[in-house]
């Protein structure tokens, strides 16, 4: 049986295939400041987004991205003032998880449903659904393009790329509002609690083959893709969890990419 | 007003690089700076000196804007730091161990990233930007290792590749955070010379943050000493004490 010619399995590597492979663009940058975490907490307050949403009858998808973008904009601002310490931040984030639940027991909302949104549900998604999840992440792809070497230079050295001119306050915030997408892009797909895992391991994976920055985040961004892709085919013929299936298949890239360097390294030793 | 205690002349020459004026700073509670003032005329280079915590680094991210100054003021060519935009006009190279970095980066995109602000999505680079990156990299000694990974070089060629970046917009001020720490001798010698092409030929203003005088000694015509800082009953202040004309 080829899966392709099923459109629901279609519909899965769209959307998958796509949101993997941008996911890692966004989570260079985050990876680079030493903000791995940072997709993981947006997941736990888009979480609270989407309870609400459920509450008020809304669609999950504006519902996360309304508290995850504001969520961000919090946080920058509070890193402005000097309070976004990991004890604020962490509040922030748990009281995302805890607020959502909350609310989406209270709504009723399916256990089922929950479920899929944590751990993604790709075989369930309707076209216009995909069509979101595209329109998120080029709009992504664009933001990167367009902020590019600004980017790159705050990630790399905050105070230096300020003092050469970069509104780095202004950077800090696209990015941030980047990750809340790709979060919310993801969730329905990978599901909330493992979008964040694509952000961080292709990029760690590409890190290890990768001379330039350019160079690491084309790799990863292949990487990401690549998984989703054989991801959603081992699910599909063993019957994984798909979301599962994506994140372990981009581990274990990760584990070839850091063998390979080891092999190479010591052949050039 | 501080210039009558300083003696300084009413009408200063215009446009000094970087002038720091009655400027104080503590972090949090622990002060470190009180009433300091530092100017740097153009075509000038002065060497910073001062003990380890005396607060040569606060005081150069004090002049940059890095962090804000809790009195007093502070000027990059005569413009007061919230309303300079000219950063183009500004090099610097931040105080560092080595240059860290999870994600690979190469040579080229650090000096390049130097140019980040004034990049345009549609337009490329002009040939002036291209021939200035040129300029910085034969420079600072880096041809052969244009698309080496920064991480897999030595302390002293990530240095110079910090420097590049500081340089590719041409600024007209240069300020250096203990540039030859743990940098090896050759380093050293090709710093020297380009400082020594950069003041000379290209009139820039230096400040050289350093504890150990033979990286500017015969370069620097001003030394300046930040004092105190370290023992708590002096209360954490410091102050600038001009030390020597070289
Ligand atoms: N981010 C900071 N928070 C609190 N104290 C700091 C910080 N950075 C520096 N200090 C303190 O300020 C003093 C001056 O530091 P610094 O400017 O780095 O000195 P120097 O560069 O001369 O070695 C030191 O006592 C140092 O411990
Ligand atoms: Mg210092």
């Amino acid at each position: 049986m080829n899966p392709f010619e099923f459109e629901f399995m279609q519909r899965a590597f769209v959307a998958c295939a796509v949101i993997a492979a941008v996911a890692p663009l966004v989570g260079s940058f985050i990876v680079q400041r030493g903000q791995s975490l940072v997709g993981d907490g947006m997941g736990h307050v888009a979480f609270a987004g989407v309870g609400l949403a459920f509450l008020v009858g809304a669609d999950p998808v504006l519902g996360a991205l309304a508290c995850t973008v504001l969520a961000g904009l919090l946080l920058v601002r509070m890193g402005r003032a000097g309070l976004a310490g990991d004890l604020a931040i962490a509040l922030i984030f748990y009281g995302g998880i805890a607020v959502g639940y909350l609310f989406a027991s209270r709504a009723q909302a399916g256990q089922s449903r929950l479920v899929g949104l944590l751990f993604g549900s790709p075989l369930n998604l309707t076209w216009p659904e995909v069509g979101v999840i595209v329109g998120l992440a080029l709009a992504v792809v664009a933001v990167v393009v367009a902020l590019y070497p600004r980017l790159v230079a705050m990630a790399f050295d905050e105070e230096a790329a300020r003092v050469a001119g970069v509104p780095t306050d202004r950077m800090v915030l696209a990015l941030t509002v980047m990750v809340a997408m790709v979060v919310v892009g993801g969730m329905s797909s990978i599901g909330l609690l493992l979008i964040s895992a694509m952000m961080v391991v292709p990029v760690a994976a590409a890190a290890q083959l990768a001379s330039s920055y350019r160079g690491a985040l084309v790799l990863a961004s292949a990487i990401g893709g690549a998984s989703a892709v054989v991801g959603l085919l081992v699910a599909h013929y063993r019957d994984y969890a798909p979301g599962s299936a994506i994140v372990l298949v981009a581990i274990a890239c990760y584990l070839a990419a850091t063998a390979w360097r080891g092999v190479t390294r010591r052949a050039l030793a | 007003m501080a210039s009558a205690a300083t003696g300084a002349p009413l009408a200063a020459p215009p446009a000094a690089p970087l002038e720091l004026d009655g400027v104080s700073f503590a972090y949090g509670r622990s002060k470190v700076l009180s009433d300091v003032s530092l100017r740097v005329a153009q075509g000038e280079f002065v060497a910073v000196v001062g003990s380890n915590g005396s607060g040569k680094t606060t005081l150069m991210k004090l002049g940059l804007g890095l962090l804000p100054a809790g009195s007093g003021h502070v000027r990059l060519f005569g413009e007061e730091l919230s309303s300079f935009r000219a950063w183009w006009q500004v090099g610097y190279v931040p105080q560092r161990a080595t240059a860290s970095s999870t994600i690979p980066v190469s040579v080229e995109e650090v000096v390049v990233s130097g140019l980040a602000a004034r990049t345009r999505l549609i337009r490329r680079r002009s040939p002036g930007e291209a021939a200035r990156i040129d300029h910085v990299v034969e420079l600072l000694g880096l041809e052969g290792l244009r698309r080496s990974r920064l991480s897999e070089l030595s302390g002293g060629q990530q240095q110079r590749a910090l420097i590049a970046r500081a340089l590719v917009t041409g600024p007209k001020l240069l300020v250096l955070d203990e540039p030859t720490t743990g940098v090896d001798a050759e380093a050293r010698s090709v710093l020297r010379k380009s400082l020594q092409h950069l003041v000379e030929v290209e009139g820039m203003a230096v400040v050289y943050v350093s504890h150990d005088p033979e990286g500017f000694s015969g370069l620097a015509q001003r030394v300046v000493e930040v004092v105190g800082g370290r023992t708590p009953v002096d209360s954490g202040r410091s102050s600038l004490r001009e030390v020597a004309t070289g």
